[in-house]
């Protein structure tokens, strides 16, 4: 009886709490993702509980929300479709202070042209594996 | 969502003979075009960089439709809307999870894969572990689960491709599985990873065409999804409910498989070190999400609409659920759109069969070799011999085994979940795991997912309420992982190189 309860709950949680360890940055927190986190864990958590609390009556006479009884649409539009219009947003909209920015790529392609100078790359090594021409 | 249950309806299935005129003459279009591309792809194809990861050079577009058409399979237009017609809205939750799967792979893997690529010149995603946990044995640890996982999804996909192409040409099985991975081989022997890209391009495209215009017939066809609710629910009101025939359990562990699983699928996560630019990532959940959802509009809509058409009387029941989309195509639809679909289940697999050959012949020609401590010369030589063995192996195993094989693609998806995700997404986000961690959890995947849904193919086990073992085998994979990094804690700072603590501490 608990069980599903404890997905429905859990699974929001897992998924929010893995998107937290992808965007932290150190020592900076997640900043403004907060909301669409908490947003995105709410949703997911509202829905499969909602699926789960409200009572199983689907008949021919149920009234349907854009085309599809109350638990089911739920599910469908609220789990599968309500974090679409936020998530990837949200990710856009903070990209630069949050995800990354061109002085951080700037960092780790000198990072990367000091390792090629000491490691030689795969097209590097292939060049001196050919006979030369 | 690929391959495993996709493929494995696809068997099942037998599709009707579709060889119409219009079929096939859509079908050799569409054979021409991924010719065309593959021939001008080749010509692009001179160093294992371009061969294995498209020279880091490929497009944010060209990516996203790649990445959409690789994630999806043949399971988006076969598999999954017979699994809705056979179970409801259950089904749904196999799906559901692309709502956050794809920002949540950006924010997780993305970012991190991409600079790693960009700093250690990786192409593989063992690469990334070994870089992770300066380990050429957690490197070629995680090579051997990948490579289990792509023997069971190239030998079924071989056997889906014959089903379709036989189903199309009306060839036969065995010339059907032929000649669909002799175009597939072609394209992947010459092109690799580029020719690839391009053709999932054209392949992607096909199928949300195909999916868009499926949708709206449905809807037009059942008179709206209202209509098509009426209709099942004054039949078996179940089916539309929120778990549909499933139970709440079942279809939850569905979701939880699906999303969080998702940070370890190869085809996905590979397609991270192509892009040319790291800053062009910006925008690619939202587009790949956007291009996900059109793909899917086939899965819900022919699932519910066969279902509904069926209870009216429109259409015959029946012989298996996964008919649902040929007995729509044959019996309802304009012939050119059912031509348009066929042609986009033959794309499907021969995109998901192309980036697991390229996959699988990384592996073997660069992670296994660096596991050993060696290096193999050559590596575009090697990489295209390695291909064309992987493919033919592929298809003899098809041809050989028959429907048996469809045990092979069961565990797939689990399988990569099981192994990588700790591993890869979680390792390369916590600075406290530890190699022993890694290999520990993907050696507990790798032993439990095989002999869980061993056990669960051979009837001798299954977990109450439909549970299923991947979710279980994903969980114990994450919990060995924890235990294990933070009994040898102390080693997790000698674990780590200054440039790859830079790329996570970014």
């Amino acid at each position: 009886v608990w069980a599903p309860w404890l997905l429905a709950l859990g699974i929001p949680t897992a998924v929010g709490a893995i998107m937290i360890l992808g965007a932290t940055r150190s020592n900076r927190g997640i900043g403004p993702l907060k909301l669409p986190f908490l947003f995105t864990v709410v949703i997911l958590a509202a829905g499969f509980c909602a699926a789960l609390a409200l009572p199983a009556n689907e008949t021919a006479a149920s009234q349907l929300w854009l085309g599809l009884p109350i638990r089911a649409a739920a599910v469908i539009y609220g789990v599968g479709l309500l974090p679409i219009v936020v998530l990837p947003i949200a990710y856009a909209l903070t990209f630069e202070t949050q995800t990354l920015s061109a002085d951080d790529v700037e960092r780790v392609r000198e990072l990367g042209r000091q390792n090629r100078a000491t490691t030689p790359s795969l097209d590097e090594r292939e060049a001196q594996s050919l006979p030369h021409e | 969502m690929s391959g495993n249950q996709t493929i494995v309806g696809l068997l099942q299935a037998a599709l009707p003979r579709a060889s119409q005129p219009a079929v096939i003459a859509v079908g050799l279009a569409y054979f021409a075009v991924i010719i065309a591309i593959s021939v001008w792809a080749a010509r692009r194809t001179r160093t294992a960089s371009d061969f294995f990861v498209a020279g880091k050079g490929i497009g944010l577009i060209a990516l996203t439709v790649a990445s959409v058409s690789v994630s999806v399979s043949g399971f988006a237009f076969i598999g999954g809307p017979g699994f809705i017609y056979a179970v409801g809205l259950g089904a749904m939750y196999i799906v559901l999870p692309a709502a956050v799967t794809n920002v949540m792979g950006a924010w997780v893997l993305a970012k991190r894969m991409r600079l790693l690529g960009e700093a250690r010149n990786l192409i593989t995603i063992p690469d990334a572990i070994g870089a992770r946990y300066r380990s050429p044995a957690a490197q070629g640890l995680a090579a051997i689960a990948i490579l289990v996982g792509i023997v069971g999804y190239m030998a079924t996909n071989a056997l889906a491709m014959g089903v379709v192409i036989n189903s199309i040409f009306g060839v036969g099985l065995g010339w059907g599985i032929w000649i669909g991975m002799g175009v597939t081989l072609a394209y992947s022997a010459s092109g690799g990873i580029l020719a690839g890209i391009y053709n999932d391009v054209f392949q992607g495209t096909l199928m949300a065409a195909a999916s868009v215009l499926v949708f709206l017939f449905v809807l037009g066809y059942g008179g709206g999804l209202g209509g098509i609710s009426h209709t099942i629910l004054a039949h078996d009101p179940v089916l539309l409910g929120p778990w549909g025939k499933l139970t709440p359990l079942a279809a939850l562990s569905f979701f939880f498989v699906f999303s969080i699983g998702s940070l370890g699928q190869p085809q996905a996560v590979h397609k991270y070190y192509m892009l040319r630019d790291p800053l062009q990532l910006k925008w690619y959940p939202l587009l790949k999400t956007l291009g996900l959802v059109l793909v899917l509009l086939l899965y819900f809509s022919v699932g519910v609409g066969v279902k509904a058409f069926v209870l009216d009387g429109r259409l015959p029941p029946l012989t298996s659920p996964d008919q649902a989309t040929p007995t729509l195509l044959l019996n309802v639809t304009p012939i050119l759109l059912a031509a348009l679909v066929f042609s986009g289940v033959a794309a499907a697999t021969m995109s998901a069969a192309n980036s697991f050959i390229n996959i699988g012949a990384a592996i073997v020609t660069h992670d296994l070799p660096v596991a050993f401590g060696r290096r193999v010369g050559n590596e575009l030589g090697w990489g295209r011999a390695v291909t064309i063995v992987i493919a033919v192996a592929a298809a003899l195993t098809a041809q050989l085994s028959g429907t048996t094989v469809a045990f092979l693609g069961i565990f797939g998806w689990g399988l990569f979940a099981s192994t990588l995700v700790p591993a890869l997404a979680v390792g390369l986000n916590w600075a406290g795991a530890t190699r022993v961690g890694a290999m520990a959890s993907i050696a507990t995947g790798l032993v439990l997912t095989l002999a869980l849904e061993s056990a669960a193919y051979a009837r001798l086990f299954t977990f109450p309420a439909g549970v299923t073992a991947s979710a279980v085998a994903m969980v114990a994979s994450l919990l060995v992982f924890f235990v294990a990094s933070i009994l040898t804690r102390r080693s997790a700072e000698a674990t780590l190189d200054p440039d790859v603590r830079l790329v996570m501490e970014l």
